[in-house]
């Protein structure tokens, strides 16, 4: 669901006890996962999944070009063994760099300070210049062979290896295993620096804090042999797991995802015939190289799409999308578009527009269904009252697009009880009084065989808003009203003792539909509202699954003509759908959502 | 004024009278691309219609089993699809007859996109109905359906609709006329609601000009423009994994429609 969602920017997932470390190929539609559990940290899982990557594809590259979705459904990828091994080669890699014997004192670092360098604080200064020595020490050292053998295998075999290949967890793991190929040779490097050993001959076990990551295993002062055992044991226990979500998955799932690209395939088909003609055709000179790039297999590659992502990103920015949301969308398109090949006479640009389009559109659409309607039937036949919570901010318009839902649910013929439970603004209940004079002015009783539409429930002013809340609803319930709609009092999200209030109304009279009202000229302060609001909802419910924000009601939006960027970051923060949209200040301005409009708003130049 | 003219129309009668032979190819040349290009425009629009047979549903209705199964005929594990897959089907009664079957995801951000971009090219419309879980999600079920039938090419196109009642091999799952009763009663429920709904922001309601059925009668699936079908099917079979599908009436409508 992070590509569902349009979350796919970052590289990992969190779900339960498990992290999910995925990475996509375009160009052939294919995902890659690993999963393993949240509390370890597996620091080869990254290049575990390129050179997983780079294999699979290296290996079935005939197959996904040619055969198509028959094929990739018939064809048996036997990727197990090649899996194994490199799991094998990754957590070797990885198991070499762990500590072995306690270090002496002369191997450690801190007999290679100098005394002027251990008189300094302990701030950042003493760190960087040992760091400074250290990575001089390493660069010196780098040609010679290590005499530890694993280490220095390990060693020398990543900086031979790929240089692009190396992440940031990869270069510490070298700094930090040259570093220790330095101090077997003690011998050597205590020479260099007598005065500090006859000073600091107090024989105390160093801390080693300058190296900026020390995990677990480095802080383990367990000598070897259970170093040993006690480090094989949970690399048994989660082998089973993280190779249980790739072994299982491997060999079945990751070829399903593949065959539903049989389009894309059939579209590389396609590209292919004309792409060898333009490959010779680049041959003959560079004139024809512009032209290779427009006639198809061109794949697409972060730098040519940078700048175009950067102008989608100030667009929308200038919309009125909030800055990280509109960060993170770029980014998730980005991942979706990168290696994939463009189709002839497509553009970058195009084809970025393209994608961001569908993604907004995909953001937009409804998770779950937005029906108030079904659902008042629903609650009807049970015999329940239908309750509806309004909660927002101050001034975003909460008790007019209350009025004006109560007025569309009397035009479909439910009977509605506003409950005031806006205790604490001056004239709030008198301006739910005045909506409810004239919304039974306009559906008199006689309309309606003889029954009021509309009733206000209210308790004055200074009251405890949760109670009148359920009482109104206990109203509701014996005299048979359909719906009860609940005006809250508007409040900031950093005011807490106001935010729990609201949370315990909303805990304790579990309503049908918790509307959230922002208004549409809100920028980057939706991020914030919405974030908070939930947050608050969740820490101060005691049920299992708390209630958050069911909807969200999208007010004043006849004031912004075409920068509609609140609509998405609302959406994408919450991922709940936008139930109605207020446009005016009288009782028919109450729209729904239309995701295409929107979109074509928010892409017009 | 008919003077300068004159000389003008008496240079083009001799143009044409002693044909220039360049004037001439080209002007036939372009009477011959012309006409070749109506005729490739003719054929493609006769060629391109609707060959697709769409495998529409909610989440884990089983529609990329389906898939697979109709087209290997062995089982194989799934995962939610984010994207659509086709494969030409050929039909196994030995017609030389072929429909091009396509997958689409069931997932709620992705069904509408999807949808979309097939409708045009669908000659019918293979709903998966996921008959175990129907009683919890038939809300869901029938908003689908519902936004399927309104569709406006879908109404224009009227592809014939098969309704496959899934999931069969499990002991608790519906039948097919429990779903279609059920389906008929939440879709007049929904003619209602989606009607009365706010309309749109563009202007443009929700609900469609386009009423489901007749007004004033309840609903009922005979009152569609399209021909419906409902038919109960296992993708996973009743032996397991290892047995087939049981989806004979599944293959018979496909052999049907081909």
């Amino acid at each position: 669901s992070p590509f569902a969602q349009e979350r796919g920017g970052n590289n990992s997932f969190t779900h339960e006890a498990l992290t999910l470390k995925y990475k996509l190929d375009n160009q052939f539609e294919l995902v890659f996962v690993v999963g393993f559990q949240k509390i370890l940290t597996l620091t080869y899982v990254d290049k575990l999944i390129d050179d997983v990557h780079k294999e699979f594809r290296d290996k079935y590259r005939n197959e996904f070009q040619q055969k198509g979705t028959l094929g990739l459904l018939n064809g048996t990828f036997d990727f197990k063994d090649d899996f194994m091994r490199l799991l094998r080669d990754a957590e070797e890699s990885s198991k070499v760099r762990a500590p072995m014997v306690m270090k002496t004192f002369e191997q450690s670092l801190k007999s290679q300070k100098t005394v002027k360098c251990m008189i300094e604080t302990r701030g950042e200064k003493p760190k960087e210049k040992v760091k400074n020595k250290k990575n001089k020490g390493s660069k010196k050292e780098g040609a010679e062979a290590g005499t530890a053998p694993g280490k220095a295998s390990a060693g020398d075999k990543q900086p031979s290896g790929d240089r692009e290949e190396l992440t940031k967890d990869e270069i510490l793991q070298k700094n930090r295993e040259e570093f220790f190929r330095r101090h077997m040779k003690a011998g050597e490097k205590s020479s260099k620096s007598p005065k500090p050993e006859a000073q600091k001959e107090k024989g105390k076990k160093p801390r080693v804090w300058d190296l900026e990551n020390s995990n677990a295993k480095v802080l383990d002062y367990s000598n070897s042999a259970t170093n040993g055992s006690t480090e094989a044991c949970p690399v048994e226990e989660f082998d089973p797991d993280a190779a249980l979500g790739d072994r299982n998955r491997e060999p079945g799932r990751l070829y399903d995802l593949e065959y539903e690209s049989d389009e894309e395939a059939e579209e590389e088909k396609v590209v292919q015939n004309p792409s060898k003609p333009s490959v010779k055709k680049g041959g003959l000179g560079g004139m024809f190289g512009m032209l290779k790039g427009l006639v198809g297999s061109k794949s697409l590659t972060r730098e040519d799409m940078d700048p175009v992502l950067e102008k989608m990103k100030d667009h929308l920015i200038a919309k009125n999308v909030a800055a990280e949301i509109a960060v993170q969308l770029c980014e998730s398109v980005a991942k979706k578009l990168e290696g994939k090949v463009m189709g002839t006479f497509t553009t970058v640009t195009s084809t970025v527009k393209q994608a961001l389009q569908e993604a907004l559109v995909q953001i937009l659409q409804p998770q779950r269904r937005v029906d108030v309607l079904r659902d008042v039937m629903d609650a009807q036949r049970h015999r329940r009252p239908y309750v509806v919570t309004f909660c927002g901010v101050n001034g975003v318009g909460k008790s007019t697009n209350l009025a004006k839902i109560s007025f569309w649910l009397i035009e479909n013929g439910f009977s509605v009880l506003i409950a005031a439970c806006d205790t604490f603004r001056a004239g709030a209940v008198e301006q739910l009084r005045t909506h409810t004079r004239r919304l039974n002015a306009l559906h008199p009783p006689e309309s309606h065989g003889g029954r009021t539409m509309v009733q206000l429930y209210e308790k004055g002013y200074g009251k405890d808003a949760a109670g009148i809340a359920m009482e109104a609803i206990a109203y509701a319930r014996n005299q048979g009203f359909d719906v009860v709609l609940v005006d809250t009092a508007g409040r900031m999200q950093d005011n807490a003792p106001l935010m729990t209030a609201l949370a315990k109304l909303i805990a304790v009279n579990t309503p049908d539909l918790v509307l959230f009202v922002g208004e549409a000229l809100v920028g980057n302060e939706a991020v914030d509202q919405l974030v908070k609001f939930n947050k608050a909802l969740a820490d101060h419910s005691m049920a299992q699954t708390p209630r958050l924000i069911d909807g969200i009601v999208l007010t004043k939006f006849d004031t912004i003509d075409d920068k509609v960027g609140a609509a998405i970051s609302m959406t994408y923060i919450t991922s709940k759908p936008i139930v109605f949209v207020g446009t005016g200040q009288t009782y028919c301005d109450l729209r729904s959502l239309n995701a295409k409009a929107v979109v074509a708003a928010l892409m017009k130049a | 004024m008919a003077g300068a003219l004159e000389p003008h129309l008496e240079a083009l009668r001799r143009e044409l009278r002693a044909p220039d032979p360049a004037v001439l190819s080209v002007l036939l040349a372009l009477i011959a691309v012309i006409v070749t290009l109506l005729i490739w425009r003719l054929v493609q629009g006769r060629r391109s219609s609707r060959k697709a047979v769409l495998l529409l549903g909610l989440c884990d209705a089983g529609k990329t089993l389906l898939f697979a199964r109709l087209l290997t005929g062995r089982y194989r594990d799934t995962q939610t699809s984010i994207t659509d897959s086709s494969a030409v089907y050929r039909v196994s009664s030995d017609k030389s007859a072929n429909v091009t079957l396509i997958d689409l995801p069931g997932h709620e951000s992705l069904r509408l996109q999807f949808l979309e971009r097939f409708k045009a090219a669908a000659r019918a419309i293979v709903f998966v109905v996921d008959s175990v879980a129907f009683q919890r999600e038939v809300k869901d079920v029938a908003e689908f359906l519902y936004q399927v039938l309104v569709d406006s090419t879908v109404l224009k196109n009227a592809p014939a609709l098969l309704i496959a009642c899934n999931k069969q091999d499990v002991t608790m799952a519906k039948s097919a006329k429990l779903i279609q009763q059920q389906l008929e009663k939440e879709l007049n429920t929904l003619r209602v609601t989606r009607s009365a709904a706010p309309t749109s922001l563009d202007g443009s309601a929700i609900g469609g000009p386009a009423q489901l059925g007749k007004k004033g009668k309840d609903f009922d699936f005979s009152q569609l423009p399209m021909k419906v079908e409902f038919v109960e099917c296992s993708a996973r079979g009743s032996k397991g994994e290892e047995g087939d599908a049981d989806f004979e009436g599944l293959e018979k409508w496909l052999a049907k429609i081909a």
